[in-house]
């Protein structure tokens, strides 16, 4: 709810614009063909095609373990993953990025979580809980009742007193990388203050636990998507016995199925098994090798020859989100002998060229900007289609449940920019040659797409004036409410698939630093988006996301929605089940197995 | 001799304070806010206060540099983060350890790389160099010649990328070069890192038999050489007694010069083949601008080259008597 998420995407961006300007053939990275982020059946094509990833609701038989196998798994083993960061974090309180989430999958259980049911399908289902909750109160008091079986490392049982103090303990004053939903969701937006977390002995009242298998959450507001909430990596358990405050990060305690044996930091990582961890409670984990081997420090581009070249221990190696570099890309693309081990997906995150409305106050004219935005030229430097589609809305298809696709200024059908559309608006505004002064993240690759924004907007009579800003100051220079710029690029993830997690935040309060970065301030947006947030019926409040999506491009405009990347991704030849996380963008540890 | 080794050793030490002292005021000068890294994203001005406070950077940047310094010798407490123990270079808020734990992790591996790498250049590098100054004007003085200069216009990223692909990914004749500890396994240490010794003795033997060479060529021209062929000593004593002698100042100058600038930090070569050296560790340090570990991969670069350095002024002495007696 506040900037974490922001800087979350922003260090995928930077990641990720680091891997650019391949050039590719192909489609244009939207028809539907086969499930997204699969490695199976993967063609030789140069481009793949993807559709949106589906997630529904599961039962409280869905929430019985143990997980559905992927075809042809086989257990034991051990596995290496490499990559380039370790983790910044392993305290789930602290963690909120991608990276972090992902691998917590292994060590960490949640209420809820995400069961793979296919692929591309996937079924919110209880985690440690026997089901996704029941709500009552009009959506604001939740219920969850733990599974039989749950244990620690150490064989105790989890009870409900120690996923209360999990929640209690993500509001003490070390806690600061997070999700902050729930917390503030139980008391006030400026939780911390509303309560200083347990180390003082004071509990939270709206979290009641009337038996060591029941928990009750009392929320200030209805909240009808909370069971998506609480299966965020966040929210994972810290067994109040064991709990050592700010060394928790360290030494975390596992209640999945697996132990860190050892781990030297920016270097390597073991994992064993948790003896503890029972399969036939938990749908959602796999946990099919028997030893993981993490290895850290190597680039994109090493990971991908490694991978490429598949010999000796590479063949049972996979990366977790090493996206293959341009310098790669066509290659990786090309050669029919990777098909099988490549795995595509594009982006879940939201890309924006937000526009400044204290500055650029006609719509025409940002309608202008929109229809003459040269898409197409932007995917090319990019990389093409293999490395970028050209999506029209500003909610996610994969990361929104309803997704509804719609096509306001023609970017399907012109994708180079609809010139003549641009030029017949501008003419009805006072100023049909505007100047714009477009601010964007000093690379290489950002360079390039200036040169293109320039060169098609100056067709339509925009004069831009390009204002190159540094990489490591980019989010505060555009931050600042008093900027001096027009227009420029940023992004955000949801946090969960809902429209809720989305707009309430890039539209929510303007002040210095906030994700509002197109200042927009309207009451009636604001009073329709505490309303869908108000509603009980969450398939309801799915779709009104969706139409406000349209509605806000439609009347306001604030924004132009920008290209989605696509990772292209390899695993080595003797690792079965891997797959991109369609929301997460990353290859999920789940289904992971190793061939013998 | 003792006296000369103690005069500079403590030449050293105050050189050593020097560097850490525009290292300190050099870094800690920088924007970047060690405290807010430390903090989190989210992080109250309360919070931030706290961080400061526990990291000792609410103090003025000398008494900050002076307790850096006592830490060296008697440890430092990081309230709410932890202890470290003399010698204290200081403490990584993003490993959450003290920074010389994680240098000493990676210690082994850069001098393995070093130690391996230097003996295959120094041995290739200085006998192709006296074959070439012995063989002055003909085919091998010329082969040598070219060969060392095409070698020392070589870059390793450009030779290790290329090794990398056709002798491990492409032929798979060599292993992916990694690192395992001598004690565990010699082979396994020997073949993992392979082929980062033999791309950088690519780069470095041209440099050591061009020196060589020259130096060897004008050793053969002196009178003290020419006086011992007049006096019938057999040409191989002539060589290897009096002009390899002359030769060595030379080879042991830039061996210690090249040795430091390694153990300092192979950055390219650890890059390149992907090994946990500290060479890998300086760089991640500046991506995540974690200064503590920086300012101590610049220490530890600073005092390789600077033990060097001792080391190489003692063994002229060693290796010219007339440097003792100066």
């Amino acid at each position: 709810m506040t900037v974490r998420k922001r800087s979350a995407v922003a260090v995928l961006a930077i990641g990720v614009l680091a891997v650019t300007s391949a050039c590719a053939e192909g489609n244009q990275g939207a028809p539907a063909a086969q499930p997204s982020g699969s490695s199976n059946g993967a063609s030789s094509a140069p481009a793949a095609a993807y559709k949106p990833a589906v997630i529904t609701q599961g039962t409280a038989e869905d929430s019985k373990g143990p997980a559905i196998p992927p075809e042809g798994v086989v257990k034991g083993g051990t596995v290496t993953m490499i990559d380039r960061d370790d983790f910044s974090h392993l305290d789930p309180a602290q963690i909120y990025v991608n990276t972090e989430a992902n691998f917590a999958r292994l060590i960490s259980r949640t209420l809820t979580g995400y069961k793979r049911v296919a692929k591309g399908e996937f079924k919110l289902v209880g985690d440690l809980a026997t089901d996704t909750g029941t709500q009552s109160d009009g959506g604001k008091t939740w219920k969850f009742t733990l599974k039989d079986g749950v244990k620690w490392q150490d064989g105790t049982p989890i009870t409900s007193a120690d996923v209360k103090w999990s929640m209690e303990r993500t509001f003490a004053p070390f806690v600061t990388q997070g999700p902050t939903y729930i917390q503030q969701w139980l008391t006030d937006v400026d939780f911390k203050k509303a309560y200083p977390g347990p180390y003082d002995g004071k509990e939270l009242d709206a979290i009641e636990t009337p038996d060591d298998k029941t928990i009750i959450y009392k929320f200030k507001t209805p909240h009808a998507d909370a069971a998506y909430a609480f299966a965020m990596a966040g929210y994972g358990i810290v067994p109040k016995a064991k709990d050592t405050k700010e060394q928790y990060d360290k030494e975390p305690v596992s209640s999945g199925p697996y132990i860190i044996k050892s781990h030297v930091v920016d270097k390597t990582m073991d994992l064993e098994r948790n003896p503890n961890w029972d399969p036939a409670t938990d749908p959602i984990r796999g946990a099919y090798p028997d030893k993981w081997h993490l290895e850290f420090g190597f680039e994109a581009l090493q990971v991908t020859d490694r991978l490429m070249a598949d010999s000796g221990a590479d063949q049972t190696a996979f990366t977790f989100y090493a996206s293959t570099p341009p310098e790669r890309l066509q290659q990786v693309l090309s050669d029919p002998n990777l098909a099988s081990r490549r795995m595509n997906s594009p982006s879940p995150y939201g890309n924006y060229y937000y526009f400044n409305l204290d500055r650029v106050k006609d719509p025409k004219v940002r309608q202008a900007i929109n229809y003459a935005w040269p898409s197409k030229q932007i995917q090319q430097v990019m990389g093409g289609p293999a490395a970028a589609a050209l999506p029209t809305t500003i909610l996610n298809e994969n990361t929104t449940v309803g997704y509804q696709s719609y096509d306001l200024f023609n970017k399907e059908t012109k994708p180079e920019g609809d010139v003549e559309k641009a030029k017949e608006l501008l003419a009805q505004t006072s100023t049909p040659t505007p100047t714009i002064v477009y601010a964007y993240n000093q690379t290489p690759v950002q360079e390039q797409v200036t040169v293109a924004i320039k060169s098609a907007l100056a067709k339509a009579g925009i004069n831009v004036v390009a204002k190159p800003l540094d990489r490591k100051t980019y989010y505060d220079s555009i931050g600042k409410l008093g900027n001096q710029f027009d227009m420029y690029w940023g992004g955000w993830g949801a946090d969960w698939p809902s429209g809720s997690t989305v707009l309430p935040i890039i539209f929510g309060p303007v002040a210095e630093g906030a994700p509002n970065y197109s200042h927009l301030k309207d009451p009636a947006l604001t009073a329709e988006m505490d309303k869908i947030t108000a509603m009980t019926d969450i398939d309801a409040a799915n779709a009104a996301w969706m139409a406000l999506d349209k509605k806000i491009q439609e009347t306001i405009t604030p924004l132009v929605v920008a290209e989605n990347r696509i990772a292209t991704m390899l695993h080595g030849s003797k690792v079965g089940g891997a797959e991109i996380d369609p929301q997460q963008w990353i290859v999920q540890p789940d289904t992971i197995f190793v061939k013998p | 001799m003792f006296r000369f080794i103690t005069r500079r050793t403590l030449g050293a030490v105050v050189t050593l304070l020097i560097i850490a002292a525009c290292t300190f005021f050099l870094f800690f000068a920088v924007p970047a806010d060690p405290a807010r890294l430390a903090c989190g994203k989210v992080c109250p001005p309360e919070l931030l206060e706290q961080a400061r406070h526990n990291l000792g950077l609410d103090q003025p940047l000398f008494v900050q540099f002076l307790t850096w310094v006592a830490g060296i010798f008697v440890g430092r407490d990081y309230e709410g983060l932890g202890n470290c123990a003399a010698p204290c270079l200081g403490f990584s808020f993003v490993n959450k350890a003290p920074v010389l734990d994680t240098i000493l992790d990676r210690m082994p591996l850069t001098v393995s790389l070093t130690i391996g790498a230097a003996i295959v250049f120094l041995l290739f590098g200085v006998a192709t160099g006296i074959v070439a100054a012995l063989r002055q004007g003909k085919a091998l003085d010329k082969i040598a010649s070219v060969s060392s200069l095409i070698g020392a216009s070589l870059q390793i990223y450009f030779v290790g990328t290329l090794a990398l692909y056709f002798l491990v990914y492409h032929n798979h004749i060599l292993r992916q070069p990694s690192y395992v500890p001598i004690t565990e396994n010699p082979l396994d240490w020997a073949m993992g890192l392979m082929l980062p010794w033999v791309v950088l003795a690519i780069i470095f033997t041209a440099n050591y038999t061009r020196m060589t060479r020259s130096t060897m060529v004008e050793q053969l021209s002196e009178d003290y050489v020419r006086t011992a062929r007049a006096k019938g000593m057999q040409n191989r004593s002539v060589v290897m007694r009096f002009a390899l002698r002359g030769t060595l100042i030379t080879i042991v100058t830039i061996l210690g010069v090249d040795l430091g600038t390694l153990i300092g930090g192979a950055i390219i070569t650890e890059q390149t083949f992907g090994l946990q050296g500290i060479g890998q560790l300086s760089i991640r340090a500046v991506w995540s601008s974690d200064l503590p570990m920086l300012m101590a991969t610049v220490m530890v670069a600073a005092g390789a080259i600077v033990v060097f350095n001792i080391i190489v002024d003692v063994l002229y002495a060693v290796i010219d008597p007339r440097v003792r007696l100066s």
